[in-house]
């Protein structure tokens, strides 16, 4: 089986990847010269729309106008919600799926490549300081709080500012 | 109207407060455990790119509720139909707000969000000392690349 990290990586053109990668460098450049955004930009990440969001959405559309159309017009319209569910397991188990190339050059990116942005604002922000010095006992613990998603101040359940 | 939740943390956020803690508690054992050696934690962030998260877990069960869906409208009983409308309505409802009836039970059967494996992930990465370069006495540009280039 496909693993699920990666996959989006790999079936898509190695330019593009390079694009992306080279403006979450420019990005986290940026914010390393201005660490108190840094709490902003990781607020950022938590609204933006990774790829598997977006294809869902694209296919309870595509799955539902299949359906309307089917039970108002001609029972042959279920031929496209069926060919849009096989296409999502195909999705589910090997990552590929028709509209990828697509969602990619249109900028979606994974969730993977959205956390590694995430750690690496994080590291930058000295959130994983703590983690050598604190004592052998500790240390677990003090990895594990540092690489809370929002912080390691955030024990606190996640509370969206508007 | 309520605004959705943001993106990243709407299956979280529509999760019953204990099942999250479970979770949490559940990724600090393995994080625990793994921290014993570098052999041990190298085993086990392989395991995690393996790891289902939900979403996959959700779109295979779309897909199979889908596709048996119509098989059995067409070739059994047409009512059969209304089960790939609402199965759609719930994948649209879950894409936005992160929630649709499977959601629960794969929770408590312990399927974890991108999100939550990425703090394992992270958290073991730090123990490794992955991040032990980015030091903030460096300039700003080094600091940065440091930074991501420990990511991968």
């Amino acid at each position: 089986m496909v693993s699920t990290v990666g996959r989006i990586r790999r079936l898509t053109a190695e330019g593009l990847n390079n694009d992306f990668e080279r403006e979450a460098r420019a990005r986290v450049a940026y914010y390393a010269s201005r660490p108190e955004q840094i709490e902003r930009r990781l607020r950022e990440l938590d609204d933006e729309w990774d790829i598997e969001r977006v294809i869902e959405l694209e296919v309870a559309g595509t799955v539902f106008t299949g359906f309307f159309l089917g039970i108002t017009l001609s029972k042959k319209w279920f031929l496209l919600p069926a060919i849009a569910s096989a296409m999502l397991l195909l999705h589910s188990a090997r990552g590929t799926y028709p509209l990828l190339p697509l969602l990619r050059r249109l900028g979606f990116r994974s969730a993977n490549e959205i956390a590694r942005e995430r750690y690496a604002l994080k590291a930058v922000r000295g959130d994983f300081e703590g983690v050598s010095e604190s004592e052998e006992q500790k240390r677990v613990q003090t990895a594990f709080d540092a690489a809370q998603p929002s912080g390691p101040s955030a024990q606190r359940p996640y509370v969206r500012s508007v | 109207m309520r605004t959705p939740p943001p993106g990243a943390t709407r299956v979280e956020q529509s999760t019953r407060r204990e099942v999250n803690q479970k979770i949490s508690r559940r990724t600090q054992a393995t994080v625990a455990s793994a921290a014993v050696s570098l052999d041990h934690i190298e085993r086990r962030l392989a395991e995690l790119d393996r790891e289902w998260d939900i979403e996959r877990a959700l779109q295979t069960n779309f897909g199979i509720i889908n596709v048996a869906s119509i098989i059995l409208g067409g070739l059994v009983a047409r009512p059969w139909f209304l089960l790939t409308g609402v199965a759609a309505g719930f994948m649209a409802k879950h894409a936005l707000e992160g929630w649709c009836p499977p959601v629960p039970v794969l929770r408590r059967l312990g399927f974890r969000t991108a999100r939550e494996i990425a703090q394992e992930r992270y958290a073991l990465k730090a123990l490794r000392g992955d991040f032990e370069d980015v030091d903030a006495s460096k300039p700003h540009q080094a600091l940065a690349a440091a930074a991501i280039d420990h990511g991968r």
